[in-house]
C-alpha cells in the first residue's frame, strides 16, 4: 500500500482508458476515429471554460455565470454582426464578456461579496439579458464557420479540428500559468491559507481580479466557438456550462477547499464526462435520463473529493 | 544610548477596537541585536501590539520608528519590505507547498530576461537559497523536499521561524513560538532562535506565555497589562517571580 500510491492523474487517466475501453465493447458505434474526434470535438467548449474555472477553485473562488455570459457576449456577437459588421460583432462579443468580469470584480473584490452569490445572481441576469438583446429569438450568422466546420491537418496526417486546437492551446497557457508562474503559485497559496497568502504581502484581491478577467477572456473564446459551431445566438446558447465546467473541475481533483489541483486533471475529467454523455447519447438513454446522469456525476465528484481529503487529514495527523 | 543602535521605537501607541481600549499609551525600544520578550495574559494586547508593528493592524495613534525613521505600514507587504519578519502564532506557512515555496512564499524569484516579464519562477534558484538558509541556521529536516503538511509541529515552527530570519532584515516579531510544541520541540526551536541571535545580529520580539522558555534567550522583558505597558525589566536585574506579580498586578509601588 505505501509503495505503490496511484497519482491523481494516474487514477484519472486510467477511469478514463478504462470507461473507453467498456464502452467500446458494449456500446455500439462508439469505438471509431469519427466518433472519437466528436467527443472531443463537444468537450472543447466545456474545457475552455474548465481552465480558468480550475484556477477560481484553487483559489476558492466560483463562477456560476459563464454559461449566461456566453449567452449574452454570442448575443452582442451576432447581433451586432448582423446590425455592423463582423469585426463590431466580435468587439462587442469581447466587450460583453469584459463588462461581466468588471460586475463580478467589483462585486467580489470591493464589495466583498461571496462569489457565489454574485455569479448566482448573474447566472440569472445575465442570461435574461441575452434574452432582451436577442429578443427571445435564435438568430443566425453568416461568415462565422471556420472554426466549427474546419480541420487542420497537423504535420500532414492528422486532421484536428480547430476547436480542439484551440481547446489544447487554452490548456497550455493554463498549465503554464498556474504551474511556472508566480502568480499562480500564489493563487495556490491563496486557495490552500488565505491568512498567510494576505500576511505575507500577496494582494489578493489584484490576484483573484486578474483570473476573472481570464475567465471572461475565455468566456469569448468559447462564445467564438459555440456561434461557429452552431450557426446562431439563441437564448440557450451555454446552458449548463457552468454545470459541466464545474463538474469537470470538481471531479479533476481541485476539490471546493482549494489550494490543489491541476487543469490536467480537469482536462481529463472534461473527457470522461464527454465519454460518459456521449456513450448515453449512442445508446438511446432518453434525455431526461441523461440529465439524471449528470447530475449524479456531479454528487459523485463531491463525495469522492471529501473521501480524498479526509485520507489526507489522516495522513497528516500521523494516523 | 545613541539613536544608531535602536532598532525599533515605539511612542505613544494606542489602538481601540470602538470602545475596547487594546492598546494605551504604550511606549519602549528594542537595540541591535536585542532579544526583548512580550508577555502579559490573555487580552493584554500582546498580539495587537505585535500585529500594529508588523503592519497587519493600523493603530489609532502613537509612531513607529525603524532604525530611526518613522514608519506608517498599512499592509503586511509594507512591513515586509522595510525589514519586519513576523512568525505567527497560526504559523503563516502555506501546507501544500514544500519549504522553498513557504521560504519564497510572497516573494518568489522570477528567471531573468524575458521570463521575468511574465513572472516565470526560478525552481532551482529558489531551491539552493533555501537549502542555504537551513544549514546556515542549523535546521534539520529529514526531506527538504517534503511538504510541510508532513511535518511535526516543530519542524514547521522552524521553516516559519528560517523564513523570517532569510528575510527580516532589521527585526523579527515571533508570535508564541513554543505554543503546542513538547519539550524537545520546544529546546530545539529556542536553539534556533540562540542561533539568529549569535549569527545574524538580529534584533528580536518574542511574544510568550512560557516564562520559562523566554527566560533562557532574552535580555529584557516587556509586561503588558490591559493595554499598558506596566514594566520594562532588564532579566539580569529581576527574578522570574518578580515578572509574574507584574503579569498577576499582584506587583503595585
Amino acid at each position: 500500500m505505501k509503495n505503490f500510491r496511484v497519482t491523481g492523474i494516474q487514477a484519472r487517466l486510467l477511469v478514463l482508458i478504462a470507461i473507453v475501453i467498456i464502452f467500446s465493447l458494449t456500446t455500439p458505434y462508439f469505438f471509431g476515429a469519427e466518433n472519437f474526434t466528436n467527443i472531443i470535438v463537444n468537450a472543447s467548449v466545456v474545457g475552455v471554460i474548465a481552465c480558468p474555472m480550475t484556477l477560481l477553485l484553487v483559489a476558492r473562488q466560483i463562477d456560476i455565470s459563464v454559461g449566461s455570459a456566453v449567452a449574452l457576449s454570442a448575443a452582442a456577437f451576432v447581433v451586432m454582426t448582423e446590425k455592423h459588421s463582423l469585426i463590431i460583432g466580435l468587439i462587442s462579443g469581447l466587450a460583453a464578456a469584459l463588462f461581466i468580469s468588471a460586475i463580478n470584480v467589483g462585486a467580489i473584490v470591493y464589495l466583498r461579496v461571496e462569489s457565489i452569490i454574485v455569479t448566482l445572481a448573474g447566472l440569472i441576469a445575465f442570461r435574461g439579458l441575452a434574452k432582451v438583446v436577442l429578443d427571445g429569438r435564435s438568430v443566425t450568422i453568416d461568415g462565422w464557420d471556420y472554426i466549427g466546420e474546419h480541420r487542420v491537418n497537423i504535420l500532414g496526417l492528422l486532421p484536428v479540428p480547430v476547436p480542439v486546437i484551440i481547446f489544447l492551446i487554452v490548456l497550455l497557457i493554463f498549465y503554464f500559468i498556474m504551474r511556472a508562474t508566480k502568480y499562480g503559485s500564489n493563487m495556490y497559496a491563496i486557495g490552500a491559507n488565505p491568512e498567510s497568502a494576505r500576511l505575507s504581502g500577496i494582494k489578493i484581491e489584484v490576484q483573484i481580479a486578474k483570473a476573472f478577467v481570464l475567465m471572461a477572456i475565455a468566456v469569448f473564446i468559447a462564445t467564438t466557438m459555440t456561434v461557429s459551431m452552431t450557426g446562431i445566438a439563441s437564448p440557450t446558447s451555454g446552458q449548463n456550462l457552468e454545470f459541466l465546467a464545474l463538474t469537470a473541475v470538481i471531479l479533476g481533483g481541485v476539490g471546493l477547499g482549494g489550494g490543489r489541483g491541476t487543469v490536467l486533471g480537469t482536462c481529463l475529467a472534461v473527457l470522461i464526462l464527454a465519454v460518459v454523455d456521449n456513450a448515453l447519447v449512442l445508446r438511446g438513454v432518453q434525455s431526461f435520463w441523461q440529465e439524471v446522469a449528470r447530475g449524479s456525476l456531479l454528487v459523485l465528484a463531491v463525495i469522492f473529493d471529501q473521501l480524498s481529503r479526509k485520507r489526507d487529514k489522516t495522513v497528516r495527523m500521523g494516523i | 544610548m545613541s539613536a544608531k543602535n535602536v532598532t525599533l521605537r515605539v511612542e505613544d501607541l494606542n489602538k481601540n477596537y470602538g470602545s475596547v481600549v487594546a492598546l494605551s499609551g504604550v511606549s519602549f525600544e528594542i537595540l541591535k541585536g536585542e532579544v526583548v520578550a512580550l508577555v502579559g495574559d490573555n487580552g493584554a494586547g500582546k498580539s495587537t501590539l505585535v500585529k500594529c508593528v508588523a503592519g497587519s493592524v493600523f493603530p489609532s495613534s502613537g509612531n513607529i520608528y525603524l532604525d530611526g525613521e518613522k514608519v506608517d505600514f498599512h499592509t503586511p507587504g509594507q512591513a515586509r519590505d522595510a525589514g519586519i519578519e513576523t512568525v505567527y502564532q497560526q504559523l503563516a506557512l502555506v501546507d501544500t507547498f514544500d519549504i522553498s515555496e513557504n521560504l519564497f512564499l510572497g516573494k518568489e524569484v522570477a528567471r531573468k530576461g524575458i521570463s521575468r516579464l511574465f513572472g516565470i519562477l526560478d525552481r532551482k534558484e529558489m531551491r539552493r537559497q533555501a537549502l542555504q538558509a537551513i544549514q546556515e541556521f542549523n535546521a534539520k529536516f529529514p526531506d527538504v523536499n517534503a511538504k510541510v503538511e508532513t511535518m511535526s509541529g516543530g519542524q514547521r515552527q522552524i521553516v516559519a521561524m528560517t523564513r523570517g530570519a532569510f528575510w527580516g532584515k532589521s527585526l523579527l516579531l515571533l508570535d508564541e513560538p513554543t505554543a503546542a510544541l513538547g519539550v524537545q520541540e520546544s529546546k530545539s526551536v529556542l536553539e534556533v532562535i540562540e542561533r539568529f541571535r549569535s549569527q545574524k545580529q538580529m534584533s528580536l520580539l518574542i511574544i510568550s506565555h512560557n516564562l520559562e522558555h523566554v527566560w533562557q534567550v532574552c535580555d529584557r522583558i516587556l509586561v503588558l497589562r490591559g493595554g499598558n505597558l506596566v514594566a520594562n525589566l532588564i532579566k539580569n536585574d529581576v527574578t522570574k517571580s518578580d515578572v509574574v506579580s507584574h503579569i498577576t498586578g499582584a506587583y503595585s509601588k
